[in-house]
């Protein structure tokens, strides 16, 4: 009886403890994270000289063009670098990188991650992310990729690869129907009722994928919305703009209207990235809202697919191509193996060879100087001629100001919801005021 | 004094047995449970230290929370046809499979098989069924029925329901068939001297001697479906829009995407009290019945 007394007062003094106490860790002045206790543990264990053997954990969270780079990675590293090992953690970027980091920020982050430029906004302020400002490897990362993965001055990540976003087209439709590429809204239209007129889908969607969706309406929104008013995340954040008084914000949304009246319908909410881009390859459809991610689908199904890029026409006719720094490296503050990062950091930075293969197998575009992908890219050249005339917009102006997880995302399902006869449009812009609290990333 | 030396003995032999599944018990659920309650008074985000506390409002807040309406909706409905249809075809695959029919030992294999599945592979199974191995039946037999459950607000529950019966029938069928065979044939043998058809047979044999196993059936399929969430990962996602969100997907989406992890602790632990309460409905309803029968 006593013995029962004792077990049970003991469990309900262990639940009753950690219910009041909570984990781990301590709050500095500004609330940031300090270093839990298991990492301090690991700085007593640092490699004392520079060739010990280290393994470095990788969070990596990829896109579906990324997986089986972390192979190509671990052969580079192992011919300079020998004694270090990557262990890597690959999850999906879009649902797993934050729920992944979140788990970290309590128990210790891992040596290094990987995921994207606009990740920099939400870890980089937070005092998690090691400073790589002067850092001899980023002199060999483009000058462009800087602005995004830069917080008060200071560089937070190495922007490895680019994606570019806009209208992918099947070429071979445009020139034998003799379609010229439209530049303002009304030509969208006329481009729209002639393959309409011909038969050919005009839009491939697969908005089984929210994720598409939040995407496509972030494109319009750089270009009508971000654009013309850099700061409106904030302005939305201080009540000084909503969605559903912006009439930029709202032809935004409109756009997803135009394009869901002019795909397939009946099958767009059934259908996946890969049955989509299939569809555009074998010319079912003219045209498709999206990213350099497509291409790796394109050339897999047809190597000599003939497909070009252009910007989404917004209402006052001067879209711009949108470029989005991707795969970016980031380390741990905390970590106690600064040292053996660099390395893997100069590895993946100077190791040409190595970069070639990562851009050929992704199908990406470089970020780093004097290595240019080879792999066959017909959209390159019109890429080429949006750049020469500055016609190319960072993503992230729009990314680095609306939190992707929580919000774009779930916007996203509230267009799927007014698409689908659900909601009004007004529904659907009102609901992304509502929760604006959790926009900032 | 004997007799007290040795129940202590006892009770410290039941004890030791016990501890160490009671502490992986606390550890990995009670102790999570103590502590998601009491984040539930907190809006934390999940990222910061701190953990500012704020009384009852999210248990305010998921009151009128439309997106929760929504969610238990469709968890509630998806629960309740599951229970219906799952138990129904479970028990008449028992049925059938129990009796002298040739070849009984493949069919259960193959009506078993796939509950060995993950459900996020199930899913993604019945996404390409539903998008293109059955719409290019269509197409192969001049048909124009619509497959594309998954994609419409309309259908997208059906859909869901014919890839968890599919999954999970063959497993309950196992345990109606275990009960079916445990039923003394002697009862049959009686009723049929008595002049019972097979038919009353079955209501008044049958029916009531599986009562424990409807218990289990219908314990098991209710909680199982009220948490249903890998099912909906791979297959729609959720979609389109939230027509297909049930509640647990509402919670993580909540509290780990959208960083309300406060607000989703609040929402999982009013799931877990309704969770209790209809399980001790159920088995304290379905008892009796055991009881009676």
């Amino acid at each position: 009886m006593n013995f029962k007394k004792i077990c049970s007062f003991t469990m309900v003094g262990i639940m009753g403890a950690t219910t009041l106490v909570g984990c781990g860790g301590k709050t500095s002045s500004e609330g940031a994270i300090t270093t839990p206790a298991s990492v301090e543990k690991k700085d007593e264990a640092a490699p004392a000289s520079s060739n010990e053997k280290v393994t470095l954990r990788v969070l990596a969270g990829q896109s579906t063009t990324d997986a089986g780079i972390e192979d190509m990675i671990d052969e580079a590293l192992a011919k300079k670098y020998p004694e270090i090992t990557l262990e890597w953690e690959c999850i999906d970027w879009g649902k797993d990188f934050q729920p992944k980091m979140q788990q970290y920020m309590q128990s210790g982050l891992p040596d290094i991650m990987i995921g994207k430029a606009q990740d920099i906004a939400t870890y980089g302020a937070q005092g998690l992310l090691g400073d790589l400002t002067g850092k001899s490897y980023m002199d060999n990362v483009l000058g462009e990729a800087l602005p995004g993965v830069t917080i008060d001055g200071k560089v937070y990540g190495l922007v490895y690869n680019a994606l570019y976003q806009g209208v992918y087209y099947n070429k071979k439709i445009f020139t034998d129907n003799n379609i010229a590429i439209p530049t303002t809204q009304e030509e969208l239209k006329a481009v729209i009722d002639k393959l309409n007129s011909l038969g050919i889908t005009p839009f491939a969607t697969h908005h089984a994928d929210t994720w598409s969706i939040g995407n496509i309406t972030m494109q319009f929104a750089i270009n009508d919305v971000f654009n013309k008013f850099p700061t409106w995340g904030d302005d939305l954040r201080a009540d000084k703009v909503s969605f559903i008084d912006s009439p930029e914000y709202r032809s935004a949304y409109e756009y997803n209207k135009l394009i869901f009246d002019n795909t397939w319908k009946d099958e767009t909410f059934s259908l996946e990235q890969t049955e989509c881009d299939a569809r555009l390859v074998q010319g079912k459809a003219a045209m498709k809202v999206s990213g350099s991610w497509s291409i790796q689908n394109f050339l897999d199904i047809d190597e000599n697919f003939e497909f070009g890029i252009f910007p989404f026409p917004n209402q006052t006719g001067d879209a711009k191509l949108i470029f989005e720094p991707n795969i970016t490296l980031m380390k741990s503050a905390e970590s106690p193996y600064q040292e053996a990062i660099d390395k893997v950091f100069e590895v993946m930075t100077t190791d040409k060879e190595l970069a070639l293969e990562i851009y050929n197998y992704t199908k990406t575009a470089s970020m780093l100087k004097d290595v240019s992908p080879t792999f066959p890219n017909p959209s390159q050249v019109d890429i080429d001629k949006y750049a020469a005339s500055g016609q190319i917009v960072d993503a992230n102006t729009g990314n680095n100001q609306l939190q992707w997880g929580g919000f774009q995302e779930e916007n996203a399902k509230d267009i799927a919801e007014w698409l689908q006869g659900n909601a009004s449009l007004d529904d659907a812009l009102k609901a992304a005021d509502a929760r604006k609290a959790n926009s900032k990333p | 004094m004997q007799k007290n030396s040795l129940e202590r003995k006892e009770t410290l032999q039941h004890m030791t047995l016990i501890l160490p599944g009671m502490l992986i018990f606390t550890i990995g659920l009670i102790i999570p449970l103590f502590l998601a309650f009491r984040y539930s008074f907190t809006n934390w985000d999940g990222m910061t230290i701190d953990k500012p506390f704020i009384g009852i409002q999210n248990y305010i807040k998921l009151f009128s929370d439309v997106y929760v309406k929504d969610a238990w909706l469709f968890t509630i409905k998806f629960t309740l046809w599951n229970t219906i249809l799952q138990n129904i075809f479970a028990l008449l695959f028992a049925v059938a499979l129990d009796s002298s029919i040739k070849g009984k030992k493949i069919y259960r294999t193959i009506l078993f098989l796939p509950c060995l599945i993950s459900a996020l592979v199930t899913g993604f199974l019945w996404l390409k069924m539903f998008s293109n191995v059955l719409p290019a039946l269509n197409d192969l037999l001049g048909t124009n029925i619509n497959f594309l459950l998954l994609g419409n607000k309309d259908t997208v529950l059906s859909g869901l329901l014919i890839a968890n019966n599919w999954q999970w029938v063959g497993y309950w069928m196992l345990i109606y068939l275990a009960a079916l065979q445990s039923i003394p044939s002697d009862l049959y043998e009686a009723a049929k001297v008595d002049g019972a058809s097979k038919i009353r047979q079955f209501i008044h044999i049958t029916i009531p001697m599986l009562a424990p196993a409807f218990t289990i059936c219908i314990v098991g399929i209710t909680t199982g479906s009220l948490k249903v969430y890998d099912l909906l990962v791979s297959a729609t996602g959720g979609g389109p829009g939230r027509a297909s969100t049930s509640i647990i997907q509402l919670i993580y989406t909540t509290a780990i995407s959208g960083r309300q992890y406060g607000y989703g602790c609040a929402l999982s632990i009013s799931l877990v009290a309704i969770l209790l309460i209809v399980a001790l409905i159920q088995v304290k309803v379905l008892r009796k019945k055991e009881v009676q029968a």
